[in-house]
């Protein structure tokens, strides 16, 4: 039971370290926006989670802290990768930043952190009502 | 996740344009000047930028050996470089650095280009402000989790 408690906020934890993660790899590519040849980065994370929910993949049981999970998505096993995004061209240079582009990404994921700051808050806050009864 | 990595990566971004604002406002200040320090007219300086890849602790390279390192690290100025494209050539008989057909050379600075990068450098300043504002106002955001 213990162990569950904490479960929806490490799911959204890892959510925040993918969104930091995503936060700096944006301020790169605006530090980097008259950089000759430089390639857009971008984070992949999304993608490892949906397709660690969508797991329909055989599941191996484990009766023991020691054995090793097969199959089972561990939210601590999802990667959050840095790409390289070769596959445009925007300049002569080489560089492929669209300065426009990237700063509506900085928005939008600085309003992302913002949510799941205030779900881990709530999660938190729905804890505390728990433990006091339903009291303030 | 090193938390204040983010904000240097910003400011590497603000250092290299300052760094660049001032070399256009040298540029501009030497439009006319046809003797420098060694005694050639000048040439206008260009920097070059270089991708800065981040320092990553020795614990990351252990636990994801296998991955792509794709360096974070924002920007640097790898050199101030001289414009290497001709100087141009004036006639002004009048001028004692003329040769001996009466011709100058002047520095190849043009003057309108030099305008339109220090636009280009300052929206770039601006865009590394708001990066730095916004990954402070993450950071503030997320001392306030469980408040």
């Amino acid at each position: 039971m213990i162990e569950d408690m904490f479960n929806n906020t490490y799911v959204l934890q890892k959510a925040l370290d993918a969104s930091w993660t995503k936060n700096k790899v944006i301020s790169n590519n605006i530090a980097n926006v008259d950089t000759p040849g430089y390639k857009r980065q971008k984070v992949e994370f999304e993608s490892y989670l949906a397709q660690a929910v969508d797991n329909k993949a055989l599941k191996g049981t484990t009766t023991n802290e020691k054995h090793i999970p097969v199959g089972v998505g561990s939210i601590n096993r999802i990667k959050i990768d840095v790409k390289e995004d070769n596959s445009t061209t925007m300049r002569l240079d080489g560089n492929n930043i669209d300065i426009d582009s990237e700063m509506s990404d900085l928005a939008k994921n600085n309003i992302m952190y913002n949510v799941l700051t205030e779900k881990i808050s709530g999660a938190f806050r729905n804890l505390r009502t728990a433990i006091n009864e339903g009291r303030k | 996740m090193s938390f204040f990595n983010s904000l240097d990566i910003s400011a590497s971004g603000l250092t290299a344009q300052r760094l660049r604002m001032d070399l256009i406002s040298q540029n501009i200040a030497n439009a006319n000047t046809t003797k420098t320090e060694d005694g050639t007219p000048y040439r206008r300086k260009v920097l070059v930028f270089q991708q800065k890849s981040g320092d990553r602790p020795f614990s990351e390279y252990l636990s994801d050996a296998s991955k792509a390192t794709v360096g974070v690290g924002g920007v640097r100025v790898l050199k101030v470089a001289d414009d290497q494209t001709p100087l141009k050539r004036t006639y002004d008989p009048s001028n004692p650095d003329a040769d001996k057909d009466g011709y100058v050379s002047m520095p190849n600075v043009d003057v309108t280009t030099e305008m339109i990068n220090m636009i280009s450098a300052s929206r770039s300043y601006e865009a590394n402000i708001s990066a730095l504002n916004a990954t402070k106002s993450m950071a503030m955001k997320a001392l306030e989790i469980g408040r």
